[in-house]
């Protein structure tokens, strides 16, 4: 790079920062942006479910910069290391770049698409004909664009007729999704982030923000800092994460516990006065879940959790319960957040429901600085596969398949014979996977399964129950780099990138952002979406799937506009964001936006806010309500509190496995590390996975800082360094789950119980023992699957 | 090469002597700050991303008045060449 080159970035780079701030710099003004890059691409983030809008950089025909785009309302210009560092991943040899099948000698052969296409149609064709519609799965993810999980939806539900349609959301956000429909009768938050810098009091239960969605946290930070003695952040947490430091009252609960905390909370609006009477006797309906109950019920259902009982049960002292309730009760608006914690639990719909009973109790809903927020932990989890409805149970615009209105709506969007969609929902993803095998094995049902997007031998709990299943059955696996799950596969598929084919994502706050295609995937590596209309070609649904041309921008906004079209008169219709708009405005749009004049929502369930309340054609909603919950199944317009009894993990610590095991992630690596751990530095700042203990129980089994542990649980081990620190209470063992490695995939060793509303497994909790194996020893190898025909270590 | 357009989020009132403490660093150029002299505008210029974090922790460290660094833009065409190179 050449001085005068250099000197422009600088300035550039710097102009744009102050930009962002508003900040007038006279002396980057001289900085002429064409010769840094010959253009700038609007789009979005592709990690974590922020939606973080940034401006990709392309010059010589490849990426060569990232800014964060300064009026983007989710992240206002600034991007995490994550955001900035993770596309180089796409530059990276190990690429997939041209399609590949298994051959007689158990290797993969390079092949034409022709020749994998043809294959793949075939052999869905042959196993429909010979085991039914249902033989057949697809197993999406929270990264695939919109348009792909729509495309593929409605391939599977209404080419096939089948709902064996899932996704790796039912992972991380099925309870959340549970919980807002048990409560609200539809899904996702009422506010926004915007609400964050609103609010006087925010919740923070089971997240760590500041590794897991940074611009979030840096939000919360610095409307800490610019009001320190106005605003509160509490932290329900067994660990003190990063952000569990910066918290006023922290909650740290026992894993699996928390339910009791967030009823005694409740106790304590109660009995304080702290609650909103309104609230409670206009938009409240107490309920058991099997029956409504009165107000009076739930009081007494609450007077079992006292603050000392529940200190008892959970560890958490009972001052930290009532201080944390004194502030959410009496120093609102208050706002609660919360991710992977909540969610992936055995209660995890419970836990959501309590936390939404604390709101609508204390009348914390609905208003400015005031909502129940679930933070969603994929780019797309809630634009991709929960509106496009994505899942084995659901339809566009989050409808049930098992509702006969829903089906026949959407078989009149799609122009099919009414009766066509299935009105049985398909299996769940940890019963999809423990019903995949072979041809000749008369108890697996499904025989074949397509994957996009994700990596499930990595990333399913007890993840080795399932590998012969996945081994056996015809798996076809759509990705961009050698995972474990393509050593498993019969054909893969390489896919392109996000920069390398556009489309929308939705991010946490119903917000929908558009990216553009900026350059040209390597090699022969393709679209999903043109994969999946190439596949329905060759199976005769042409018709329905009529996006099948080379052009993905032209492919993605057909695909696109036939969503909008099949949800439009939907609580969930983004009939008014077509892709026009969407290229125009610098921050997407939020849903509801039921028209091409609608601004979007901010706001749900608030009339002057939300244009579903006077759109009777959709819900009808009575003229005098101002706040009206119009999910509500009874049509009164209210959420339901509900009354759930207290019921820890499926498998806690006992005389045998005596540790609490928590997983998660770290703010460098992302997922199963398939993208981050091929970014050199984020590489070598976390090049493996280790295990983290508390002093006082390293010491009572002899274990110093590096020393090599074995932890294991009834399913399965890891042989781990260990990192010896004060983060957890004594009891509480953490690993994190990026490291591909045999020895370090910790979900060899989680469990796969799942809750019973949601079917979202437990992978925060499980028991476990530990053993010191030996001295420390360096295992920072950064390992990394290279070869897509590197041997499975396991034999399966 | 790494360029980033950063900006030092600082406690009010500290800007001056922040700015001063900068200047021990090379790798920092200073461009402007706001109003309120809380958010002073930068450039890092490191040799990979290992280096520009491992710099940014430096000064943290060091400063204690600086309450958050953020990036807003980061030029990394050279590591691309890097990277497809297998360099990387």
């Amino acid at each position: 790079m050449d001085l005068t080159r250099r000197e422009m970035i600088k300035m550039s780079a710097a102009g744009f920062a102050a930009a962002a701030l508003n900040i007038s710099l006279p002396t980057t003004s001289a900085a002429n942006e064409e010769i840094v890059v010959d253009k700038w691409i609007k789009g979005t983030c592709r990690f974590c479910g922020t939606g973080c809008g940034i401006y990709a950089g392309v010059r010589n025909g490849q990426l060569a910069g990232i800014r964060g785009n300064p009026q983007a309302v989710t992240n206002f210009g600034f991007l995490c290391v994550k955001g900035f560092k993770g596309y180089i991943s796409m530059y990276h040899p190990d690429r997939l770049k041209f399609p590949m099948m298994r051959g007689a000698d158990d290797k993969f052969h390079k092949v034409s698409w022709d020749d994998a296409l043809n294959k793949v149609a075939n052999k869905f064709k042959e196993l429909q004909e010979k085991f039914g519609k249902d033989s057949v799965a697809f197993y999406g993810s929270g990264q695939c664009m919109t348009e792909e999980s729509y495309t593929f939806n409605k391939l599977w539900k209404g080419g096939f007729r089948s709902n064996m349609v899932e996704g790796n959301p039912r992972l991380c956000m099925a309870s959340a999704v549970g919980g807002y429909i048990t409560t609200f009768g539809t899904d996702e938050p009422a506010g926004s982030y915007a609400d964050i810098e609103k609010a006087r009091t925010i919740f923070i239960v089971g997240s760590n923000m500041a590794e897991c969605h940074p611009i979030l946290f840096r939000r919360v930070a610095r409307h800490k800092l610019q009001n320190p003695d106005n605003v509160n952040i509490m932290v329900c947490e067994p660990r003190l994460t990063p952000t569990a430091r910066i918290a006023d009252v922290w909650l740290p609960a026992d894993p699996g516990t928390d339910l009791a905390v967030f009823h005694c909370m409740a106790r304590e609006l109660i009995k304080n006065n702290w609650t909103d009477a309104w609230y409670i006797n206009n938009l409240c309906r107490f309920s058991t879940g099997a029956q409504d109950v009165d107000f009076k019920a739930y009081v007494d259902f609450l007077e079992q959790f006292t603050p000392e009982a529940v200190e008892k049960i959970t560890r958490c002292p009972a001052g930290n319960i009532k201080e944390a309730a004194r502030l959410f009760g009496s120093h609102g608006p208050s706002m609660s957040l919360w991710t992977m914690g909540l969610n992936q639990r055995t209660r995890g719909v419970w836990a959501n429901n309590l936390i939404h009973n604390l709101h609508l109790i204390s009348g914390n809903i609905c208003k400015e600085g005031a909502d129940s927020f679930s933070i969603t932990g994929q780019p797309n989890a809630c634009g991709g596969v929960r509106e496009t409805g994505s899942l084995c149970q659901l339809l566009p615009g989050t409808r049930s398949v098992t509702d006969a209105a829903a089906r026949a709506d959407v078989e009149k969007s799609w122009k099919l014979p009414p009766g066509t969609i299935d009105p049985k929902p398909g299996f769940h993803t940890m019963e999809m996977f423990a019903k995949l095998g072979a041809e000749n094995d008369q108890t697996k049902p499904l025989k074949a399964m397509l994957t996009s997007t994700t990596n499930p031998a990595q990333s399913l709990p007890n993840a080795p129950k399932y590998f012969k299943g996945m081994k056996e059955g015809f798996l076809v696996v759509l990705d961009i780099f050698p995972t474990r799950t393509t050593q498993l596969a019969d054909v893969i598929l390489p896919a392109a990138f996000i920069y390398e084919k556009g489309g929308v994502y939705g991010c946490s706050e119903r917000r929908s952002q558009l990216t553009q295609k900026c350059v040209d995937p390597p090699g022969e590596a393709k679209s999903d979406v043109w994969i999946a209309a190439q596949i329905a070609k060759r199976m005769g649904m042409e018709r329905l799937i009529p996006w099948n041309g080379d052009d993905p921008q032209i492919a993605y906004q057909m695909a696109w506009d036939d969503y909008r079209e099949c949800v439009k008169l939907t609580e969930h219709s983004l009939y008014g964001m077509t892709y026009d708009r969407l290229k125009q405005l610098e921050a997407g749009l939020q849903w509801p936006c039921p028209d091409e004049k609608s601004p979007g929502t901010a706001r749900r369930y608030v009339r002057g806010y939300d244009p579903i309340m006077n759109m009777p054609e959709i819900v009808k909603v009575p003229s005098s309500a101002l706040i009206y919950f119009y999910g509500d199944k009874k049509h009164e317009g209210k959420a339901n509190v509900l009354l759930r009894p207290y019921k820890g993990a499926e498998e806690p610590p006992d005389k045998d496995y005596p540790f609490f095991l928590t997983t998660g992630r770290v703010i460098e690596q992302w997922h199963t590390g398939t993208m981050t751990m091929r970014v050199a530095e984020i590489a070598r700042s976390k090049p493996n996975a280790y295990l983290e203990i508390h002093p006082s129980d390293a010491k009572e089994y002899g274990i110093k800082e590096g020393d090599m542990v074995k932890i294991a649980s009834r399913r399965g081990f890891n042989i781990l360094p260990a990192r010896v620190v004060k983060n957890s209470l004594p009891g509480i063992l953490f690993v994190p789950w990026f490291d591909q490695e045999w020895d370090r995939m910790i979900n060899r060793v989680t469990i796969d119980a799942f809750d019973e509303g949601s079917k979202q497994p437990e992978f925060k909790i499980c028991a476990v023992k530990i053993e010191k194996l030996g001295e420390p020893k360096d295992v920072s190898d950064m390992y990394i699957i290279s070869d897509p025909n590197a041997p499975f270590p396991e034999k399966v | 090469m790494i360029i980033t357009g950063s900006a030092i989020m600082v406690r009010s009132g500290t800007d001056k002597s922040v700015e001063r403490k900068l200047e021990a660093f090379p790798q920092v150029t200073f461009h402007g700050k706001s109003n309120s002299g809380t958010d002073l505008i930068v450039n890092f210029e490191c040799g990979d991303q290992e280096e520009l974090e491992s710099l940014c922790r430096t000064i943290r460290d060091s400063i204690p008045e600086i309450v958050d660094i953020g990036h807003i833009y980061v030029n990394f065409e050279d590591e691309i060449e890097k990277i497809k190179g297998g360099l990387s």
